[in-house]
């Protein structure tokens, strides 16, 4: 254990410490605050600070487009089916199969609307560029197609549809008439037109309404019939979205109605448009004095004779001005902006070709005595009546010649039946079918008994147009019926024989262009098989001397309509022409008009 | 298409927005019916944002600019109201923080982890995918699916809205 402390240690350690302070004069400095003094220094920059920022929302400005409400149209009834039990069911189509088109790549870019180049409002350009791609609008969402369009008809339906003047020159046979009708379709879907009317020769307005039914099975038409009150009032009543009408009606019933009446179309189409070549004639002057805002004209030959017969189409399509006549530079330079052309070279190369065959035939003995006395009597007349001779006298002898070349009239022979028949025993053998084509009907009816084995059907201007249609639905559905016999005037254009394989040219038309209408009524979309055309020429006769004057003529028009146009180069011959096929010379200044049968009426006889 | 009626309608919004050279961006945005038709379509004039905004919103200024502020306005604007609104720019999924409506990714396909299925939807022939904030979004756009035709191609408007913006930049905003 520990020593206790001493009381010497005891002392020093209790004892209490008490500092001692020395005095200085610190002290009462040290308890005083202290007074810090402030310097500014100088920064190199200057300061950018917001200390107070706070975010606020930035006032934006907004440009808007409202599109147009397009006209909404009752989806078409199904037809309901009654069962046993009452009930009704309704009846549902299966899915229609797209026709494979031979042209059609999977990797082509969807077709876009584009704005024309004379739209220069931001509204307007805006429209078309917001709509969707047409493969897309048309597949079946909104607008049902039954098939579905070639890459180059979405393209024409684009053009269509962005134009306020086109001339929808399309070679027959490529699709104008579904080009138009989708076009027409998605105008009044997307609501820029509401009241359209179409102008359309007489016998192809049947055709309209099946394509129209076929295309558009929504869309109401009504067509301009009945008696003269009637008619005024389906003209000027508003509400009716396509009006259908033709020719002959329109140059009669507009001219009727008074000024302030004049009905208004925010389209008007007309189908055919060479039937106002002739810029002077009553129709031609109807037609352009129709109010509208948008102007079609569809044709195949938009030249079928000059080339100023396209200034009496561009008239109608308002884009020169009245009467005036442009070069043929001028021409080519309106054409490239205001007509759509594609030829089946162009766009349908995997197309089954036509096949085009000439049969030179020679004429049987009665035939050549028969065509030897006329000509020869012919020209003797011809020439005693000398400075009195006019082109008719001409042609009238033509036209006899022509008609023994068909057949000898005093004892039926016809080496062209012969060639015929031939033909038509193995075409029929095989299943197929035919197609002939002449200028009389009086050689249609000469026809008709002496190929009965065939089962001919005959469709020319003295059937009456009710019964055409049957006539024509025979012809594909019978498999009996094997060939049917048309005039060049009535069955040349607007119909769709494209199950025909085969096409007689019994004998020639004046006019390249409508033979090659007429060939196109078998050999255009939809064909599978190559079709064979041939032409039965008279060797040693007019039909030889006509041929070769028209092939010599063939190149003229390309200037116009551009180069792998190959069907345009259509000229009627000249009156000059008429005469040298006797080595006549034209007695009168008239020696470039072109003379021969008017121009083919699709809607009456020729000849 | 087999249970759509004719009363039954679904708008669909489409929204894009492209920068202009030294102006800033501008928006679009398109309404169309199910079918893709253009219904109505609102642009903005060029927004272009500040020096101080550009420091303070740093990585949120883009989605700041093109949803909030871009999107939103024309959102507004509109007079037919979309019932879904489609882009795709991930930054405009923004704008589904700001608005009631669906806002939706259209993606070619769907190649996401399997963890973002749930946010995902195939309409029409395009996969959407959905803001993550917002689950409930899927569920509602999957009962209204039916009315969008199965070969919609949805992300087709959006190149419609881009050439129209461009159009518009090239006529007015180049003067």
């Amino acid at each position: 254990m520990g020593m206790p402390l001493s009381e010497a240690e005891q002392t020093v350690d209790d004892r209490p410490v008490r500092p001692e302070l020395v005095q200085t004069g610190f002290n009462p400095a040290l308890a005083r605050r202290p007074i810090p003094e402030t310097q500014p220094i100088p920064l190199d920059f200057p300061l950018d600070f917001v200390p107070s920022w706070t975010p606020r929302r930035i006032p934006i400005k907004c440009i808007g487009l409202t599109l147009p409400e397009g006209l909404e149209f009752q989806p078409p009834r199904q037809p309901a089916v009654q069962t046993t039990d009452g009930t009704q069911l309704a009846k549902i189509a299966p899915p229609k199969k797209l026709v494979e088109a031979p042209d059609r790549d999977s990797a082509k870019p969807p077709t876009r609307l584009r704005p024309p180049p004379d739209a220069l409002s931001l509204q307007d350009r805006l429209f078309y560029l917001l709509q969707p791609p047409l493969e897309s609008w048309l597949a079946g969402q909104e607008l049902i197609m039954p098939f579905e369009p070639f890459s180059y008809q979405y393209e024409g339906i684009a053009w269509l549809f962005s134009s306020q003047a086109a001339l929808l020159a399309d070679e027959m046979g490529l699709g104008k008439t579904m080009q138009t009708i989708t076009a027409i379709r998605l105008l009044l879907r997307s609501g820029q037109a509401r009241r359209i009317v179409l102008i359309c020769p007489k016998p192809l307005i049947p055709n309209w309404q099946r394509e129209f039914r076929t295309w558009a099975e929504e869309l109401p038409v009504v067509t301009v019939e009945g008696n003269g009150a009637r008619r005024r009032m389906l003209w000027t009543m508003p509400g009716i979205p396509i009006l259908i009408a033709n020719y002959e009606l329109m140059a009669r019933d507009i001219a009727e109605i008074p000024d302030e009446e004049q009905p208004k179309f925010d389209l008007l189409v007309l189908d055919e448009a060479q039937r106002i070549k002739n810029r002077d004639s009553n129709t031609a002057q109807t037609a352009r004095s129709i109010r509208r805002r948008r102007s079609w004209a569809l044709t195949g030959t938009p030249i079928e004779n000059r080339p100023d017969e396209l200034s009496a189409l561009f008239e109608f399509l308002e884009v020169i001005p009245k009467n005036s006549s442009p070069d043929i530079k001028q021409l080519s330079k309106l054409a490239k902006k205001f007509i759509l052309r594609r030829t089946k070279d162009l766009v349908m190369k995997d197309m089954p070709p036509r096949i085009d065959r000439d049969a030179e035939l020679e004429l049987t003995d009665a035939q050549e005595a028969a065509y030897r006395i006329a000509e020869k009597e012919g020209v003797i007349q011809l020439n005693d009546l000398g400075d009195s001779i006019t082109v008719q006298h001409v042609f009238e002898l033509v036209l006899r010649l022509k008609q023994i070349a068909n057949f000898d009239p005093l004892t039926g022979e016809s080496a062209k039946l012969e060639r015929l028949m031939a033909d038509m025993e193995e075409i029929s053998a095989s299943g197929g079918k035919a197609i002939l084509f002449s200028q009389w009907t009086k050689t249609i009816d000469w026809l008709e008994p002496r190929l009965r084995a065939f089962n001919p059907l005959v469709y020319h201007g003295g059937v009456p147009l009710k019964q055409r249609e049957p006539i024509l639905a025979k012809f594909k559905q019978d498999p009996n019926a094997h060939i049917l016999l048309m005039s060049y005037g009535t069955g040349a254009v607007g119909l769709n024989l494209q199950f025909a394989g085969y096409v007689f040219l019994f004998d020639r038309w004046w006019n390249p262009a409508i033979e090659d209408q007429a060939v196109n009524r078998a050999h255009r979309i939809g064909v599978k098989n190559p079709v064979i055309v041939t032409r039965f020429i008279s060797r040693n006769t007019i039909e030889e001397k006509i041929d070769r004057v028209l092939r010599e003529k063939r190149e003229l028009f390309e200037a116009v309509l551009g180069d792998g146009d190959n069907n345009n180069r259509s000229l009627s011959l000249t009156a000059s022409e008429i005469f040298g096929l006797f080595e006549l010379k034209a007695r009168h200044r008239d020696g470039a008009r072109a003379i021969g049968p008017k121009p083919v009426p699709p809607d009456s006889e020729a000849a | 298409m087999s249970g759509k009626t004719q009363n039954e309608h679904f708008r669909l919004g489409f929204l894009e927005t492209i920068e202009v050279d030294g102006r800033g961006h501008i928006g679009g945005l398109l309404v169309t019916n199910q079918n893709g038709r253009p219904l109505e379509f609102q642009c903005t004039t060029p927004v272009r944002p500040n020096r101080t905004q550009e420091i303070l919103f740093g990585e949120t200024l883009r989605p700041w600019l093109l949803a909030e502020l871009i999107g939103g306005t024309l959102l507004e604007r509109v007079g037919i109201k979309p019932g879904l609104v489609i882009t795709s720019d991930p930054h405009l999924l923004e704008l589904r923080n700001h608005t009631t409506v669906p806002v939706a990714l259209a993606e070619m396909s769907s190649s996401e982890s399997p963890a973002n299925e749930s946010m995902r939807l195939k309409l029409g022939n395009s996969h959407l995918r959905f803001h993550h904030s917002h689950a409930a979004d899927v569920g509602d756009l999957s009962s209204r699916r039916h009315l969008i035709p199965e070969s919609a191609n949805l992300q087709e408007p959006l190149e419609r809205v881009r050439e129209a913006l461009a159009e518009t930049v090239r006529t007015v905003f180049a003067r």
